[in-house]
């Protein structure tokens, strides 16, 4: 790995855009992901920034047990965002359905059916350190040697 | 304008701005550990009351799994929600998380069961598989077969001249297996969850 490979990852380990889309939740996972932005948690001290377009998103936080009505549109906004890119699954809607996933209900979880996700943060809702975690845990490899994987 | 821009240069070469500027400002906050975590075990023995099951609000978060030579509940993340329940209602103190078990001390309070059986006797046809199945009975008449007749007097319900007997409720662990093994649906099992708390005199504290 030449020097210059080595400086953009550590670059742009450091400045992440996050988009979140919520695929049918109780709010709750919002709300943390929400907390995240705030003074005490201060997600954008590590250069992270959530601007929640996913034309400019490196992350896509999914929240929520993915109900019919997103049955087209996760898969459109997954495809919107430009390579490299990583989804993280928050709380445990998308990764089981949580409470909703029950019978005759209308959920199709878990999101991983539907698209690729890295990393998944368990918890009704996931504490703001938890998704802070998640979401550095991913940053160092998302982008590392880019160039070079993919000439 | 020159003393604002030594001023500029002192404040950029002090070691906190270098610090602040180059790292993060805040540590990653840790969690206090009284915040409830996913129950862990306490090293108690399980005895396989799967109260913790019965409580459990979120579907598919624990169960109670032989493992090696005892029982233990696993604790299933991505389902289980840390609302604690299974803490509290567990009547061993299996397991723990946050300070749930130190408030329960300190406050005298607890979660009970209690059972009722209820049989529809319009429904029922008097074949005796609920009595048969019944894991309790099993225990108390192991003579007892198909046809649910029984002469112990002990056994949670029986079959008596062709119709169906509950003689000791209080028994009753609440498995529901006696649900499930009826043709008709004619047997049904509330299970009834209480909070309790001792009376608190003054004085005690
Ligand atoms: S994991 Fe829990 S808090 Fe988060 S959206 Fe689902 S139900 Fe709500
Ligand atoms: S903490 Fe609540 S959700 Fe988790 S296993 Fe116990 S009862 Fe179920
Ligand atoms: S719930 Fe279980 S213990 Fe109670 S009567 Fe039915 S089979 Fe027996
Ligand atoms: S299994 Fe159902 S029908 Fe048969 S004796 Fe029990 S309650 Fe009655």
């Amino acid at each position: 790995m030449n020097l210059l490979q080595r400086i953009k990852n550590k670059v742009r380990a450091r400045s992440i855009h996050v988009a979140y889309v919520d695929v049918g939740s109780c709010n709750g996972c919002d709300i943390e992901v929400l907390a995240c932005l705030a003074p005490r948690y201060d997600i954008e001290q590590y250069g992270i920034y959530v601007h929640n377009n996913p034309r400019e998103a490196d992350v896509l936080l999914v929240i929520g047990a993915y109900t019919p009505g997103w049955e087209e549109k996760l898969g459109m906004v997954w495809e919107k965002i430009p390579d490299p890119k990583v989804a993280v699954a928050i709380g445990n809607c998308p990764i089981s359905g949580c409470l909703f996933n029950r019978r005759e209900s209308f959920v199709d979880a878990p999101v991983k059916k539907h698209i690729p996700i890295a990393a998944e943060v368990p918890g009704c809702p996931p504490r703001p350190t938890e998704i802070l975690e998640a979401i550095l845990s991913v940053r160092d490899s998302v982008f590392a040697n880019w160039e070079e994987s993919h000439p | 304008m020159g003393l604002s821009l030594i001023w500029y240069l002192r404040e950029f070469a002090r070691r906190e701005w270098i610090k602040k500027f180059l790292f993060a400002k805040t540590a990653p906050l840790v969690t206090p550990s009284h915040f409830r975590g996913f129950p862990e075990p306490t090293g108690k023995t399980c005895q396989h009351a799967l109260f913790c099951m019965m409580v459990c609000p979120a579907p598919g978060a624990i169960e109670v799994l032989h493992d090696g030579d005892r029982w233990m509940p696993r604790i299933h993340k991505g389902h289980c929600i840390r609302c604690g329940l299974c803490v509290e209602a567990c009547p061993n103190g299996v397991l723990k998380s946050g300070r749930i078990l130190e408030t329960m001390g300190r406050e005298g309070t607890s979660l009970l069961f209690s059972f009722r059986i209820a049989i529809d006797l319009e429904l029922c046809t008097g074949c005796g598989n609920c009595c048969t199945a019944c894991p309790v009975n099993k225990g108390i008449d192991a003579q007892m077969g198909a046809g649910g007749h029984s002469s112990n007097d002990d056994v949670i319900m029986r079959v008596q001249k062709g119709d169906i007997v509950v003689i000791h409720e209080d028994k009753c662990t609440g498995c529901k297996t006696c649900e499930v093994s009826c043709p008709t649906g004619a047997i049904r099992i509330a299970r009834i969850l209480e909070g309790y708390q001792q009376p608190v005199h003054e004085g005690l504290q």
